[in-house]
């Protein structure tokens, strides 16, 4: 259903006696107006006011309703929304809902001086003074009517069916209209307000949730879900289940059945143009290119490489010393010469350390100095040459197992490369995993969002420890008996406190160099791998095919539970925050607070429960609605449920009928009485509905 | 105006003469900037409820009180029963795979989420 429309000017408005009153139904949704005794209203349009500035000319003007979307392009509209003049559903901004019944009255066809017919009005049960008296002042001052009666609409919706015999006297009006849902007992036709309870949750809300949810399941589609096509989508396919979470269970399951009630809605999507295979010819044009191009690179290279010839065989011959010399001394040997000398030294240890052997008691002071320098001396060449020993010998060892792993290379290549791939992995995950640790401790969890948490978020696992350790240290002491101190451990906490205990990097280091070892030596070996440039940088790319081309299911919205979801929060409206009773149970609330003591009076309520307002034409409303007040009633009461005939136009047709009573006028009020009664008077105003 | 814009008589006329105090006369310098209207909050603060007899049937207190039903707890992203709640983003979730959706979700979004039960954590 989509919105309805009827903004078409009226031409027979003088046709009308001055005496047939107007009949308004001012609902927060909709407006509808026509006049009293006619079975349809005349102009119906949505109750929202823009105030656009028109992209030409650039003055404001004021554009009451819907209209063609189309036109609106002459106007910009991104300063002002629609706006509504009613706060819940009690109209509070006297401007707006002055725009809206100038153009109400206009499109009603009024030409004269004045509208001079008496006006019914609807309002919400209980309207607050306030917005009743303004309400009156605007009609009686700005649009000079005569008198003014003010009704509810349910009570309207509720008489008019029962004057159809859809229902009885007595009875509970259930209306769930577009901001607040309402019940209403009827004893005698009338309706008893003490009785009466209101739930702040209504059809704005369940359009309001189903374009959230949307939205946020969509993101990429946001622009999709305007509050008009979202309306259309909850109008056309939401539903009230019979039972919410045996209905959630069956779609849990995935099961056929919620497979059938699933809907999807399809949004225009274009399949991107294939792309053509390249031909024979051009898959060797392409390949005839880059071999060109290869080639010239490597006589490029080649050429370079001639270049630098040396003249003669002398010239060659020093360059190789040269090169030989800074070879050695870049591998840290010392020079040749030096070689040689040490050499010699070492033949002459004994005499070189002539005096160490001697006990000191044999010496003279200045032998003792000098003795002391040769011990001196002797263990630093000592520990040299052990050094060097021993890097020769790691270096011994390096080749060995160089040359080990080339020998199981040569043996099986694919099994050598695959263990070296996976061990790269290995090492690879463990250098990441502790970076990770080292920056944040909490990290692990993939919730990274940036500073988005408390303070434990942004120290890393040591330095939270040590935090730890501070804190409870600072408010721990002085609880109870002080025991610190009795156990050597005790003190261990200090150099944990300290701050130079968390450079735990060697470990990390041994890692990092295998990983690089390897990744080299794969390189080497392996053309096809590429090393991991940013480790540590989170997120492994794998799972993410970004640029995956865009399918069908892409622009698909699907219609699931939703369909059922949003509506459920009438029955229970905490799912949206709102802590108040649903609907079901309002009717049983709304039976207390009427304190009737009649069980008869109870029994006739029920079975006579009338469903009015724009939200009770959900589908399984019915069902749903007849269950829960079987619930909460007594074993064995009548129940029943029905649908008024044309929930949403039925206040309108209700008040205009009474409206067509020869003795509405005495219901009205006149700009007289309002002005001499005042305001008590106009509190305690209350139309009766049976004439 | 451009024509069609004239045809659809789309724009408020800003002369009706059914009008006995024309909209440029309440507001001779354009709307009013300053807000000359109540909150609904401001109305119901202004008719000081609380002096009348509680019996008597008004706005506030003919509203519904809070249910007794056991409160639903309902997935916050699929709709389904909800067994559990993640402590760190408040979100009730059904199962496994949700929860690993919970934990991805950017705070932004989780936000907007808790903002649908009216459970959002609201800077002042």
């Amino acid at each position: 259903m989509p919105f309805i429309s009827q903004i078409e000017r009226q031409t027979d408005y003088n046709l009308f006696p001055s005496s047939t009153p107007i009949v308004i139904d001012n609902g927060a949704s909709y407006f509808r107006i026509g006049w009293a005794g006619e079975s349809e209203p005349r102009i119906i349009f949505r109750n929202i006011v823009q105030r656009p500035r028109h992209k030409a000319t650039g003055e404001t003007v004021s554009i009451v309703g819907d209209h063609d979307p189309a036109l609106l392009k002459y106007f910009d509209c991104t300063r002002s929304g629609p706006r509504s003049a009613f706060d819940n559903n009690v109209v509070y901004q006297f401007e707006i809902m002055e725009y809206i019944l100038d153009f109400a009255f206009d499109r009603l066809g009024a030409n004269g001086s004045q509208i001079d017919h008496p006006v019914l009005i609807t309002e919400c049960a209980c309207n607050p003074v306030q917005s009743r008296s303004k309400m009156a002042e605007l009609l009686f001052e700005t649009y000079g009517v005569p008198s003014v009666a003010f009704g509810v609409d349910a009570a309207f919706s509720y008489i008019y069916n029962q004057r159809l015999g859809v229902c009885d006297k007595d009875g509970l009006a259930l209306c769930p209209g577009f901001t607040t849902t309402h019940v209403i007992p009827f004893v005698d036709g009338e309706p008893v307000y003490k009785g009466c309870c209101r739930t702040n949750i209504g059809g704005y809300h369940v359009t309001d949730y189903l374009k959230q949810l949307l939205s946020l399941k969509y993101p990429h589609h946001m622009a999709r879900f305007s509050w008009e096509k979202v309306e259309d989508l909850k109008t056309e396919h939401c539903y009230i289940a019979p039972d919410y979470s045996i209905e959630a269970r069956l779609f849990q399951r995935g099961t056929k059945e919620a497979e059938d009630k699933t809907r999807v809605w399809q949004l225009p999507w274009t399949p991107p143009p294939t792309e053509v295979l390249p031909s024979e010819e051009e898959i060797a044009r392409k390949a005839a290119t880059k071999e060109r191009l290869g080639q010239r690179l490597r006589d490029m290279a080649e050429a370079k490489r001639s270049n630098t010839g040396y003249a003669s065989k002398q010239e060659i011959e020093s360059a190789m010393v040269k090169v030989a010399q800074s070879l050695r001394k870049a591998k840290g040997e010392p020079k040749g010469e030096q070689a040689d000398i040490e050499e010699k030294t070492d033949s002459s240890t004994s005499e070189k350390y002539s005096l160490i052997n001697i006990p000191d008691n044999m010496l003279t002071p200045e032998q003792l100095k000098e003795k002391r320098r040769q011990v001196f001396l002797k263990t630093t060449t000592e520990g040299r040459q052990r050094a060097k020993q021993k890097r020769f010998e790691e270096e011994l060892e390096q080749e060995r197992k160089n040359q080990l792993e080339e020998e199981r290379r040569l043996e099986n290549p694919e099994l050598y490369l695959e263990q070296m791939r996976a061990k790269y992995k290995e090492l690879c995950e463990k250098v990441e995993q502790r970076k990770r640790l080292k920056t944040n401790g909490g990290h692990s969890n993939g919730n990274n969002f940036p500073g988005g948490v408390g303070r434990g978020e942004r120290l890393n696992a040591a330095q939270r420890e040590r935090m730890r350790l501070l804190t409870t240290a600072a408010f721990d002491r002085g609880k109870g008996e002080d025991s610190f101190g009795a156990k050597d451990e005790d003190w261990q906490l200090y150099k944990l406190m300290s701050k130079d205990n968390d450079d735990d990097d060697e470990g990390p280091d041994q890692d990092e160099a295998e990983l690089a070892r390897i990744s080299s030596r794969l390189q080497e070996i392996d053309r096809t791998f590429v090393p991991k440039t940013d480790l540590g940088a989170s997120q492994p790319a794998s799972e993410v095919p970004r640029s995956r081309p865009l399918t069908r299911e892409d622009f698909q919205i699907v219609l699931g539970i939703e369909r059922f979801r949003c509506p459920e929060i009438l029955f229970h409206p905490n799912l949206v925050g709102i802590d108040q009773a649903g609907l079901d149970e309002m009717a049983g609330v709304s039976m207390r607070r009427l304190l009737s003591k009649d069980e008869d009076l109870e029994k006739r309520l029920t079975r006579s429960i009338l469903m009015t307002g724009g939200c009770c034409l959900f589908p399984g409303m019915k069902e749903r609605l007849e269950a829960g007040i079987r619930m909460i009633r007594p074993c064995g009461a009548p129940i029943k449920v029905v649908r008024a005939l044309n929930p949403v136009l039925d206040a309108w047709h209700g008040a205009a009928a009474y409206a067509a009573n020869s003795q509405f006028q005495e219901q009205t009020f006149s700009r007289m009485d309002y002005y001499e009664k005042g305001e008590d008077w106009l509190r305690t105003y209350q139309v009766r509905y049976t004439l | 105006m451009e024509a069609e814009v004239v045809r659809a008589e789309l724009v408020l006329p800003t002369h009706l003469s059914f009008k006995r105090i024309q909209m440029y006369e309440k507001y001779p310098k354009g709307q009013s900037r300053a807000r000359h209207w109540k909150h609904l909050k401001q109305i119901l603060q202004a008719e000081n409820f609380h002096n009348y007899p509680p019996d008597q049937p008004n706005y506030v207190n003919i509203e519904s009180p809070p249910s007794l039903h056991p409160c639903k707890r309902i997935c916050d992203i699929t709709g389904f029963e909800a067994p559990y709640y993640d402590p760190r983003t408040n979100l009730r979730y059904a199962n496994a795979d949700v929860f690993k959706l919970v934990r991805s979700l950017p705070n932004e979004y989780v936000q907007r989420y808790l903002a649908l039960r009216n459970a959002a954590v609201v800077l002042k």
